[in-house]
């Protein structure tokens, strides 16, 4: 084999003149400076698949995108999204709606157990998507802020619904996990050292933004099919804030603010129409992905034989519903294998069909009315409240409410939302802890019900990244 | 001469290098020759055959003495034929054996013998990528292995014919499934980013990517992501060099932090037009099964933990216990979803010859393995390489050309079977329905092999080509420029046909999946160098000048479709209804640098080598994207003083040191920009944007400074030769994805942090040769590495994000667990040590136990023995460390899901002492929480030591007159001596096929 042996090439030193050296010489200094000589080489171009964070927010398009990319997240994964690890299908197994039978390694059985640990990954899961939207949702309002080119009108439309995500996944985060940070900003290294606020002071600043987004977005829908908040889901949520706060009159304001646009929303009284897309009774749903597709919540709520693979209602549950109830056969299907029966929460029917036909309704009329109900129960006022709930009970089928003396109409009311709003973003955990029932029934219902279950464990990891975020929650 | 003009006239030498390149494929140069002048007068051809005393010897080079230019090789068959005059002498060499000086003496036949001398190993040479150095000259520390040892591996990828072969390159293999990757790291971990310690790779003179290709989402049977390194094929490696010190690797700047890798092909030979093939058969079984509990053992323990939960009857969920499972059935499920054997199939043919001018290598060979799992899942790699070498009449102009093209196809399942291997309970049902349908026992049984109706597939084609060109303007002074092209084209698919669902959700063809990934990935690079060498006194000085551009080029597009019409079609996107984008990236990555070796050689005795680098990257931001890197290596050849001379017992001895300052810019492209970039997820008709990164443009280089010095002695006429070197490097500016809480929006920030990490060890390779006599010869080579890891320097490490993670003064690798202190006797549960008495078990503040896994020290220890026709060849491998044990992969005892035998030793009554806890079937919260802390101690964490006999080779050269043929068997992972429980000592990726133990068999033959 041959060697290019540079040594062998000095061997003879036979021609020692001195222009040979010089050439040489030469030769080397202009060779080091061709090579030296150009040093934009290594400066390259933005990617086509990439843009600037600053020139987002110039354009309508972009910055549009930049929004609703936020709200594909929430529809896939963290609190909101229907599917198995969102809060409708682990609080239905964490509290007395479900049942689990699905394989003994999912990570729904911890749920069921009602034995969280500080290393859960699905509540690390939970805790990182919200606050990844979080931070999606202030860097849609910092870039509206700085905007130079934007028009006013798409300014305040896209602050108005960041503000209204920012507060709404706040509200959930502080019903979880107790105590949480409430994120303002995407600076890291503020929030990277970030304290909790309490609970009050959550509810107080999701009110702040919630006002603020009232003011700015618009009393129309932009966009088809309701998928993008307008005024009223702004009204909706602060509602729901100011229920959970104890703030009566100004739930019941809020929830009329709603029910008194007749124009935009309407209590459907078909049952089997409610969770269509085109539903008036619909205040602010999510678009699926795709062109064909449906809820998540059908995928994974509904099945055709048993037993069940993943969860199905529990037994006690379905014991709760009077006979005549409508909702018992319109919204919760029954799959037998001749021995057993099984239940499975029917509200979101299809999963693929021609063209979409049902989205995944966040906020819709019923809840509305059940907050103004128990608002108004809360402050007296028991005749208005009557009437709410009796909306809701005669679209079920079911006639006026029995109940008379307010504790008898309050718990009338939270029988109405178990048996209503099943199976949504675990409506019936976060009822039964506000009300302060949640040890009375659940230490009775599930048998690994501890005290310390009424909050999530905080993600270990985010304690040990920031101490700030200390004490872990109680009992765990 | 003509060629003078063209750089007198100062147009430019690049504009040479590419007229070259044009004039070398024309017939310019036919013209441009030089007469010899040597008379070929009164000459006789000379004929014999060279042999070492039993066997011929190919490509021995026979000069005649004193007269250049006449030169032979000898053919395959140790034959040569050289004219010369009947009173010349012939000179005769090759590598490993002594120089031969044989006068003629009027005869017509000299038939040579040839002498083993391990003396002149120390004279080849060794490649340190932009030159070449003599052995005993060199400066720096490089490793190397040559064809030799890497021929003798039934093995695919490059890093697995290292293993255990180097001192301070520690090789661990990731999977036992074919097509999926090493980790490396020379001279342990610099860098805190796990990701950022690869070396960098050069492939004769052209850099190639190491970054993982395809997604991690599509490949989830391989722990990491495809490496591009399995295209190269070991069969054509000629030699492997590893360059290790900053005065090797200072040239490579930016670069070279994590040291080098060099593989150099092939290359063709003059001489008679050789054919030769190698054929193998094999077989790939697991190395070690785990020890776990029967059917009656496990339905035992499930009884007990629903009795101890009080939980009656059992509920409907445990069908392995409530009677709808069949009690009696007990199946070994490791051995049935991984105890099938794996075939392997190699076959490399080559041609090549030539004459003295020009060379060439053709070579092709094609490999096929299938896998362990059920099922028909195979990888299938086919490579053919060419290499082209020409040398004008007048030695001046010198091309060099290498292509090699390489297809891979991979087929695997969609998921590795390892994990649920064993956790199946033991009386699971059949895995098939009598009429061959899966089983799911009335939707009771998530079964496994729902796993292999996925399917994942990665096909790779590659290319890389190069081409040398050099010139020798002078006799001083070269000017050389090397130009590379590669490029790299994946696409993957990973198929989940609905009928990996259980038939009870209802789901039909519209839910099944694709994802189909592409990825291309192009780079091209020029290094134009000159080289001088001047006669300065007694010394020999040699100064390298160069340049590099180099521009690499990706693009990846992945995309997901669901809804399917029919699962024939799940490969036809255009027959899926929906159809998003999830990966559509474009990435440059841009390089320049200037670099310059300085060696000064004096006598042979005193060498000074200075080398520097200024580099250019586009992957740093306006203002920091220019370093210079340099680095300072002197040597003493102590033997050669008057006082060693002569001497009978130390036959070589060097000293030598090197000091200086390398970097490392792997960190991924463009990422000091604050950029928005598009998720391909539609919302009411708008594809969303989302924000790629938490933003810092101020980062830079992270840099390792590195110090050696080295001991190089030889004894016995080097019959015993010894390397110690000790090494210190210091790796600071670190460059890394700071860990950020949740609350930030993001888990990392890319940045540079004023922390610095030291690797210091020793490393020691002795050779000696036992025996040398001409039938019977054995040599043995051991290495032994002995390195620590240590994190010097961390600015308020308490306070930071990786206060849980590091300690100052501790390896990069420790864990902080909790100490495990057993069953306690009263309650059956797990406990700790709480370390702060508060009475809890609260996170850091009572991890205080400190577990270090990077080894403590490894090594090898490689006999080779020849006796007459045969040779055998082994090597084994050992390591001193600590891993997680088989514990890791189990769930609370008592819950669903089998477990290892030993768990039959627990606790069951007040006042047992048992090894393992209560079972539970997970209602017992106490115990659920505490068993998981076990996963967080050091309970979990077992020494997992090794000495593994990694290969082996037994080979037998039938004597056949005109034909070379040879019978091999080799061995890989066939014996392994270890206390590890677990199921691999070697490996560290819990949770996937270790690696498997190879019997191959085979026949070699060339004429």
């Amino acid at each position: 084999m041959k060697n290019f042996n540079i040594n062998k090439l000095q061997s003879r030193d036979s021609n020692p003149t001195i222009w040979k050296s010089i050439l040489s010489l030469s030769c080397l200094t202009v060779f080091v400076i061709m090579i030296s000589s150009c040093d934009n080489f290594v400066e390259v171009d933005l990617p086509g698949s990439q843009l600037t964070a600053n020139a987002i927010f110039e354009e309508k398009a972009t910055a549009n995108a930049a929004m609703t990319d936020i709200y594909s997240k929430i529809r896939d994964a963290g609190v909101l999204t229907g599917s198995a690890s969102g809060l409708s299908h682990l609080l239905g197994n964490y509290c007395d709606e479900l049942k689990f039978y699905g394989d003994p390694q999912n990570s729904t059985v911890a749920f069921y157990n009602n034995s969280l640990i500080v290393s859960n990954t699905e509540v690390k899961g939970l805790w990182d998507s919200s606050y990844n939207q979080i931070y999606a949702a202030n860097a849609v309002i910092e870039g509206m802020d700085k905007s130079v080119h934007l028009p006013e009108v798409d300014k305040k439309q896209l602050k108005g619904e960041a503000l209204f995500v920012r507060a709404l996944l706040h509200f959930y985060l502080t019903n979880l996990f107790g105590d949480v940070p409430y994120l303002t900003s995407t600076d890291y290294e503020q929030n990277s050292i970030v304290k909790k606020k309490s609970v009050t002071m959550v509810y107080t600043s999701a009110k702040e933004d919630l006002e603020q987004a009232i003011q700015l977005l618009p009393e129309n829908y932009v966009s088809e099919d309701r998928v993008r908040p307008n005024k009223y889901a702004a009204h909706a949520l602060l509602a729901r804030v100011d229920l959970y706060a104890g703030l009566w009159d100004e739930a019941s304001n809020e929830a009329s603010a709603v029910l008194n646009n007749t124009e935009l929303y309407n209590n459907e009284g078909d049952l089997d129409k409610i969770f269509l897309k085109e539903s008036t009774a619909t205040i602010w749903q999510l678009a699926p992905g795709f062109s064909r597709g449906n809820t998540l919540e059908s995928v994974t709520f509904n099945f055709t034989s048993g037993p069940p693979p993943l969860s199905a209602l529990n037994d006690s549950f379905m014991s709760a519903f009077n006979d005549n109830d409508l909702r018992k056969t319109h919204w919760i299907k029954a799959v037998t294998d001749g021995t057993t029966t099984w239940y499975h929460p029917f509200k979101y029917k299809y999963s693929d069909t021609e063209s979409s036909r049902e989205y995944s309704i966040i906020f819709r009329l019923a809840e509305i009315y059940l907050i103004r109900a128990e608002a108004r129960a809360q402050a007296g006022e028991l005749i208005g409240a009557k009437e709410d709930l009796n909306k809701i009970r005669n679209k079920a089928g079911l006639g006026d409410t029995l109940a008379g003396t307010q504790s008898e109409i309050l718990d009338a009311i939270l029988h109405e939302r178990q048996m209503e709003l099943f199976t949504e973003f675990g409506h019936r955990f976060f009822d039964l802890k506000r009300v302060g029932k949640i040890q009375s029934v659940l230490s009775i219902a599930k048998s690994g019900w501890d005290t310390r279950d009424v909050l999530f464990p905080i993600p270990e990891v985010e304690l040990n990244l920031n101490p700030n975020l200390k004490p872990q929650n109680s009992g765990y | 001469m003509n060629n003078i003009s063209y750089y007198k006239d100062g147009k430019g030498l690049y504009c040479l290098f590419f007229i070259w390149l044009l004039i070398s494929f024309s017939s310019v140069y036919a013209r441009n020759t030089i007469r010899y002048s040597t008379a070929f007068t009164q000459q006789h051809q000379i004929q014999g055959t060279i042999t070492d005393g039993i066997n011929p010897i190919p490509g021995v080079t026979i000069a005649v003495k004193n007269k250049s230019g006449t030169s032979a090789i000898s053919d395959y068959n140790g034959q040569y034929i050289i004219s010369a005059s009947a009173t010349d002498t012939l000179l005769v060499s090759f590598i490993g054996f002594k120089t031969a000086l044989v006068p003629i003496k009027g005869r017509k036949t000299v038939d040579i013998q040839l002498i083993y001398d391990t003396t002149t190993l120390k004279e080849v040479r060794v490649n340190a990528g932009y030159y070449s150095v003599k052995e005993s000259e060199r400066t720096g520390s490089i490793a190397k292995i040559t064809s030799k040892d890497i021929e003798n591996q039934p093995v695919t990828n490059v890093l697995a014919t290292m293993q255990g072969r180097m001192a301070g390159v520690n090789i661990v293999q990731t999977t036992g499934v074919p097509g999926g990757g090493f980790d490396i790291q020379i001279r342990g971990q610099n860098s805190l980013r796990t990701n950022g310690n690869n070396p960098l790779y050069i492939i004769d003179g052209v850099p190639y990517s190491s970054d993982p290709i395809g997604t991690g989402i599509n490949s989830a049977v391989l722990p990491t992501q495809p490496s591009p390194l399995n295209s190269i094929n070991p069969d054509q490696i000629e030699s492997i060099e590893v360059l290790k010190d900053a005065d090797a690797t200072s040239i490579y700047g930016s670069r070279g932090a994590n040291g080098v890798v060099l593989v150099t092909t092939k290359k063709g030979k003059s001489g008679k037009t050789k054919f030769a093939a190698r054929m193998s058969t094999g077989t790939g079984t697991v190395t070690r099964f785990m020890d776990l509990m029967n059917a009656q053992e496990y339905l035992n323990m499930r009884i007990e933990a629903f009795a101890n939960d009080g939980i009656s009857p059992i509920p409907d969920y445990a069908y392995d216990v409530n009677g709808t499972w069949d009690q009696n059935r007990n199946t070994d499920w490791q051995k049935e979803l991984l105890g099938g054997t794996a075939v392997i199939t190699d076959i490399q043919t080559s041609l090549s010859g030539g004459s003295e001018q020009t060379q060439f290598l053709l070579s092709g060979n094609f490999n096929k393995q299938t896998t362990v799992f059920p099922g028909d899942f195979n990888y299938k790699k086919g490579n053919l390489h060419l290499n082209v070498n020409h040398e004008s009449e007048n030695k001046k102009f010198r091309i060099n050309t290498s292509i090699g093209y390489t297809i891979q196809n991979n087929n695997q399942p969609r998921l590795d079977l390892m994990r649920e291997a064993v956790k199946i309970s033991p009386n699971a049902p059949a895995l098939y329905n009598t009429d061959g349908t899966l089983n799911w026992e009335n939707n009771t049984f998530n079964n496994p092999l729902r796993n292999l109706e996925g399917k994942y597939s990665s096909k790779t084609n590659d290319l890389i080509a190069n081409v040398m060109l050099s010139y020798n303007l002078t006799q001083d002074l070269q000017l050389k420029s090397s130009f590379g092209y590669t490029t790299l084209n994946n696409t993957e698919t990973t198929a989940n046909p609905s009928t990996r669902y259980n038939p009870a959700f209802g789901l039909g063809p519209e839910f099944s999946t694709l994802i189909a990934s592409g990825a291309d990935r192009k780079s091209w690079i020029i290094e134009p160098q000159l080289n001088w060498n001047k006669t300065i006194r007694q010394g020999k000085l040699n100064i390298l000048l160069g340049s590099t551009f180099q521009s690499q080029q990706s693009n990846q597009l992945v995309q997901y479709a669901s809804g399917f019409s029919s699962n024939s079609l799940i490969y036809n996107l255009s027959s899926a209804s929906n159809i998003f984008t999830m990966v559509s990236e474009e990435t440059e990555y841009k390089y320049q640098a200037f670099f310059a070796r300085l060696n000064y050689n004096w006598q042979e005795k005193y060498i000074l080598n200075l080398t520097g680098r200024r580099d250019g990257s586009s992957r740093f931001g306006p203002g920091n994207q220019f370093a210079v890197f340099g680095a300072v290596g002197g040597a003493w050849l102590f033997s050669k003083e008057n006082i060693f001379k002569n001497n009978a017992f130390l036959s070589f001895g060097k000293l030598r040191a090197s000091y200086g300052i390398t970097g490392n810019d792997q960190i991924g492209d463009y990422q000091y920009l604050n950029t928005y970039a598009s998720t391909g997820i539609n919302y009411g008709g708008i594809v969303g944007l989302q924000p790629t990164r938490l933003f810092n443009p101020n980062f830079g280089w992270e840099t390792n400074k590195k110090f050696e010095v080295a001991l190089e002695t030889g004894f016995f006429n080097d019959r015993v030769f010894l390397t110690a070197a000790w090494y210190n490097n210091h790796s600071s500016n670190q460059l890394t994805g700071i860990p950020l809480p949740g609350t930030t929006g993001f888990s990392t920030l890319q940045g540079n942090l004023d922390a610095t990490v030291q690797n210091r060890g020793i490393e020691l390779t002795l050779r000696t040769v036992n025996i040398q006599k001409n039938d019977f010869n054995w040599s043995t080579n051991i290495n032994l590495t002995i390195a620590r890891n240590k994190l010097l320097q961390f600015p308020d490490l308490e306070s930071s994000t990786y206060s849980n993670q590091y300690i100052i003064g501790q390896s990069l690798s420790i864990q902080k667990v909790y100490h495990f202190t057993g069953v306690d006797p009263q309650t059956g549960i797990y406990t700790y040590e709480d370390v702060n008495g508060d009475g809890q078990l609260s996170g850091i503040e009572d991890k205080k136990t400190i577990k270090d896994f990077s080894p403590q020290y490894y090594g090898g220890l490689q006999n080779t023995l020849r006796y007459k026709h045969w040779q055998l060849d082994f090597l084994f491998q050992f390591v001193k460390q600590i891993n997680y044990n088989e514990s890791i992969y189990f769930g609370v005892p008592g819950s669903s899901g089998n477990q290892p035998k030993a768990v039959l030793n627990h606790w069951q009554q007040l006042g047992d002492i048992a090894d393992y806890p209560i079972y539970t079937d997970g209602t017992n919260s106490t115990a659920v929480d505490a068993y998981y802390k076990y996963f967080e101690s050091d309970g979990v964490i077992s020494d997992a030591s090794f000495v593994r006999l990694k290969n082996i080779s037994l080979s037998y050269e039938i004597p056949l007159k005109d034909v070379q043929c040879k019978l091999f068997f080799e061995g890989q992972n066939l014996l392994t001596f270890t206390k590890y429980k677990g199921a691999d000592p070697e490996f560290k990726s819990s949770g996937y096929l270790p690696p498997l133990r190879v019997l191959s068999a085979g026949v070699q033959f060339s004429f």
